[in-house]
């Protein structure tokens, strides 16, 4: 009787404690995650990031954002929007308190339609002044400076026309500039306002159905023809040690570039690579990425305008979260035109059509899977290991980490166990070897068995069967000697003695 | 003689193999069905026992229906084709025989593929040299095989039995495309008959 009335108190006091400690919370993303596997089929992953917080402006004393088209995030956290429904840029604290304006007040530093913003580590403020046809220089006080006009070059050609959206600053202080429309690659333009080249331009690739109608039209009919040009660039950025990370929009490869310091595309170095969705069912469109930002890791997170989504990969171009999409709730976006993050790893994305910026944080699983990740790309794989197994346990389907683990495995020698792994991760290349390395272990190991085998064959071949094939025909022929002593037909014969 | 026997006579003595077959009594058509049969199943245990680094499909995307049309539907239309043709134009071969030359064509493929296959499971993708000449190797066999069954069979020379043999590829294609054809037009005329008779039901 005492013992169960001592379980009953237990038990109330256990639920009374329960009543306090509050539930966790939950929410669900209104957008599916996944990842791709190595058959490019989407896998349902656990999401990486969640929506957390928007920024209007409602309460700003100049009034809220109309129409923002892209920011910038200063070491120190503070946030820059090119805000060009209203000609301006906004400056925002880590806390997203409102700072100051640019630009707002008349005169030479009014700005028309900003499009791009870059701010130095000083706080000087570099605006891609689109209208202005200008980039236009404000000290970290908001007093304009100076302005560059469009630079002057007989490469650049008279009907150029200019319209600065996005701009990009080096360690020399060169400005990289992406200009609307033009398909000759990033302006460079030096801080005396000269220009110094186009830099990274894409490529027209061959195309035999080009080749074919290049073949047949006539000389009018070409002319006719719409010209093949370079697909053009539409965001930048850049990491520390200055690769300039592009996104290119008219591509269906590729669209992705990392570009070192000579132009050369690192990322897909001889490969061509889809990102984005692919779309194997539902409507043919492609890709079209407008906003690209990249971490101290090198982990890329690209906005893709076709879906409203954001594709995350790692240092290697290896897919790893997708979030956002279409749509009216909180998570999804009417019209994205921008993305930039953080140093802890939020990542902004401006909503033109919505007039507001959201915010996303990572989920603990992201922030294990970027862990992770760094390690693995940079070639710690026994380190990479553990945090790969915890990856699997929260998540049996992420293929990446299969191959990392054997990876891992294969480094150590533990062959067969990367075999293992890797026939999950479907790699087959690394698989093969791994099998080779354990072909070699197996074969020392039993050498002994292996040789006597072969030798126990060999007899077996050399006198063995043909030994029994004449013992089983003598047999034979003494059956048939008995039995019927007649003369087998010449054809008969003739197939028996083969 | 039993279908073994042949296939020994074929592999190792190809010219006699097809002089004996146009001898009377020796073609026995259930031998050819058993050799096609037995293809297949070599074919289906090559897709599934193959080393993994070799296997270019996952298992889920083999499918036994498929691979028995696409080894019956060419084996069968190169038949009817190539009897079509090579009566046409002067050849001595008989559709029986054909039938039985053709299924006996897959002799070197039924015998070498399952130890390449094995071999597979032993060798790494850097080595997949050796297994792409055997390969070839065995591809080659039968082509050389064929051609020499229209050869002997219809007693032509080299340069008609290339001709021949080019015209019956021709000839499987309009098969094909006939086949397809009459396909589409049957379903059509099949919900045609559907329709009319739904009609009739929804006004009477």
């Amino acid at each position: 009787m005492t013992i169960s009335g001592k379980a009953r108190f237990t038990i109330a006091a256990v639920l009374a404690l329960s009543l306090l400690v509050p539930a966790s919370v939950s929410a669900s993303a209104p957008y599916d995650s996944y990842t791709y596997n190595s058959s490019q089929r989407d896998v349902r992953s656990i999401a990486g990031y969640m929506y957390d917080g928007s920024i209007d402006g409602i309460n700003w004393p100049s009034g809220p954002l109309n129409r923002p088209e892209s920011m910038f995030i200063s070491e120190e956290g503070n946030l820059y929007i090119a805000d060009s429904g209203n000609n301006r840029i906004v400056e925002l604290d880590a806390g997203h308190q409102y700072l100051r304006t640019y630009g707002d007040t008349e005169g030479e530093g009014a700005l028309s339609e900003p499009k791009g913003v870059y701010v130095k580590e000083d706080g000087t403020v570099y605006v891609a002044d689109t209208k202005n046809s200008r980039i236009a220089v404000f000290d970290k006080d908001g007093r304009f400076i100076r302005d560059y006009p469009k630079p002057e070059s007989p490469l650049i050609g008279a009907t150029f026309s200019y319209s600065p959206s996005k701009i990009v600053l080096d360690k020399r202080d060169y400005m990289f500039v992406v200009s609307d429309g033009n398909t000759q690659g990033l302006l460079q333009i030096d801080p005396k306002g000269e220009f110094r080249g186009f830099y990274g331009a894409n490529h027209v690739g061959f195309s035999w159905s080009r080749l074919f109608v290049k073949l047949i039209a006539t000389e009018e009919q070409r002319r006719k023809l719409a010209a093949i040009v370079p697909a053009e660039f539409s965001d930048l950025d850049m990491d520390e040690e200055g690769f300039m990370y592009t996104t290119t929009i008219g591509e269906e490869a590729n669209q992705l570039k990392r570009l070192s310091p000579v132009g050369v595309d690192t990322l897909n170095f001889g490969v061509s690579r889809q990102y984005g969705d692919y779309f194997s069912v539902g409507p043919f469109t492609m890709a079209s990425f407008i906003g690209v930002t990249v971490d101290d890791d090198g982990i890329i997170t690209a906005l893709d305008l076709q879906t409203s989504k954001l594709f995350q990969y790692d240092k290697l171009g290896n897919f790893l979260f997708s979030f956002g999409g279409v749509g009216e709730q909180n998570g999804l976006f009417a019209t994205p035109s921008g993305v930039s993050q953080n140093k802890d790893g939020t990542i902004y994305v401006v909503d033109r059509g919505r007039n507001r910026i959201d915010w996303f944080r990572t989920t603990p699983f992201a922030d294990l899977v970027h862990q992770a990740s760094v390690l693995y790309v940079d070639g710690r794989y026994s380190e990479a290991e553990s945090l790969w197994q915890e990856v699997l346990k929260q998540n049996a389907n992420f293929e990446m980490a299969y191959q990392a683990i054997g990876k891992s495995m294969y480094k150590a020698e533990r062959y067969k166990e990367a075999m293992d792994y890797f026939k999950l991760a479907r790699a087959r290349h690394d698989y093969s070897l791994a099998f080779k390395e354990y072909r070699k272990e197996y074969v020392r190991e039993n050498f002994t068995m292996l040789a006597a085998g072969a030798m126990l064959l060999f007899a077996a071949l050399r006198w063995g069967v043909p030994g029994a094939i004449r013992f089983a025909r003598r047999k034979k022929t003494a059956n048939a000697a008995r039995t019927a002593p007649v003369a087998l037909s010449p054809h008969a014969k003739e197939g028996e003695s083969i | 003689m039993s279908a073994v026997a042949m296939m020994r006579r074929i592999l190792f003595k190809p010219i006699d193999f097809f002089e004996d077959i146009q001898q009377p009594g020796v073609i026995r058509i259930r031998q050819a069905l058993l050799l096609v049969v037995s293809a297949y199943a070599v074919r289906m245990i090559s897709l599934y026992a193959a080393g993994f680094a070799y296997q270019d499909r996952e298992p889920y995307q083999i499918s036994a229906l498929q691979e028995l049309i696409w080894l019956i539907a060419p084996w069968a239309t190169w038949c009817v084709a190539h009897w079509a043709v090579s009566a046409i134009l002067d050849g001595e071969g008989k559709f029986k025989e054909i039938v039985y030359g053709s299924a006996f064509v897959l002799a070197p493929f039924i015998v070498f593929m399952i130890p390449v296959t094995l071999l597979t499971r032993v060798l790494s993708l850097d080595e997949s040299g050796t297994v792409n000449v055997l390969m070839y190797a065995i591809n080659g066999w039968m082509v050389w095989l064929l051609l020499l069954m229209v050869k002997i069979l219809h007693n032509f020379d080299l340069k008609k039995t290339l001709f021949i043999t080019v015209l019956s590829i021709i000839g499987m294609l309009i098969v094909w495309f006939v086949g397809i054809l009459l396909f589409g037009l049957s379903n059509q005329f099949m919900s045609f008959v559907y329709d009319m008779v739904k009609e009739i039901r929804l006004r009477a």
